[in-house]
């Protein structure tokens, strides 16, 4: 790899964890770059990308626990990882505020992720110098 | 910075085009500027006189309807998607403009997503 200037990037994932390859792409990207010095601003999950944040996800002991592998990634490298509140309400995930809000008998998400609104896209792709996107393919 | 939000999915079969149109929005209602290209099977969008009451959905003609209002600077409309769907541009919603999907095209916009 040449020399190149750090980048920033805000990472959208739109692609689920086990229906699509999309988290699982998006954090093998997140990790080299992380390695090669450049830094992950924000990860944005949109569409099917917010069950990434679920905390009720238990895939069987032999696969790969995507949104734990995220989430400690997230965490060890302080990173913001956000849910598209409107995605993230459609599909039945949300945080305590957002369960008190609806009266909604729980609260799935994750730690540490976040639930906002687009423009924390908006200002993603702003401050950071790329936005890269990673869908489910279909 | 303008973006160009390309929505490539029919409208009653995904919500992928309706999360198109979200960020387009945004990011009109943040004041970057945005434009939407419809191709594509997604250039069904723009057929007039949909009525998805049938299948418990609003029409995203309407959806559609407020582009403006949010500031979208324009709705374009692949000319060859819309010939191979049978579209006119007379059957058309109003204020759409026929484009080629092409490099030319794209190199207009600093940035171009697609929701999905």
């Amino acid at each position: 790899m040449s020399e190149t200037a750090s980048e920033t990037f805000t990472l959208v994932i739109t692609g689920a964890p086990y229906s699509s390859q999309a988290p699982e792409t998006a954090l093998g990207f997140a990790q080299a770059a992380v390695n090669a010095g450049h830094r992950i601003d924000r990860v944005f999950l949109y569409g099917d990308g917010v069950h990434l944040a679920s905390a009720l996800c238990a895939p069987p002991s032999d696969e790969t626990h995507w949104p734990e592998e995220w989430s400690r990634f997230l965490a060890d490298h302080s990173i913001s990882g956000v849910a598209c509140i409107a995605s993230a309400l459609r599909r039945g995930l949300v945080d305590e505020t957002e369960q008190k809000r609806y009266e909604l008998p729980a609260a799935n998400l994750r730690h540490p992720f976040e639930i906002a609104g687009l423009g924390e896209w908006v200002e993603g792709r702003i401050k950071s110098t790329r936005t890269l996107y990673f869908h489910a393919g279909d | 910075m303008s973006t160009l939000i390309m929505i490539d999915q029919p409208p009653y079969g995904a919500w992928t085009g309706r999360e198109a149109l979200d960020m387009a929005f945004s990011l009109a209602a943040f004041d970057q500027p945005a434009s939407l290209l419809f191709t594509g099977a997604g250039v069904n969008w723009l057929r007039q006189s949909q009525d998805a009451g049938g299948i418990g959905q609003k029409t995203v003609e309407k959806n559609l309807s407020a582009a403006p209002i949010f500031g979208i600077e324009a709705i374009l409309a692949d000319r060859a998607s819309c010939k191979s769907y049978g579209l006119e541009e007379s059957s058309l919603i109003d204020g759409v403009t026929l484009v080629n999907n092409d490099a030319a095209l794209l190199s207009e916009y600093d940035h171009t997503a697609f929701a999905g």
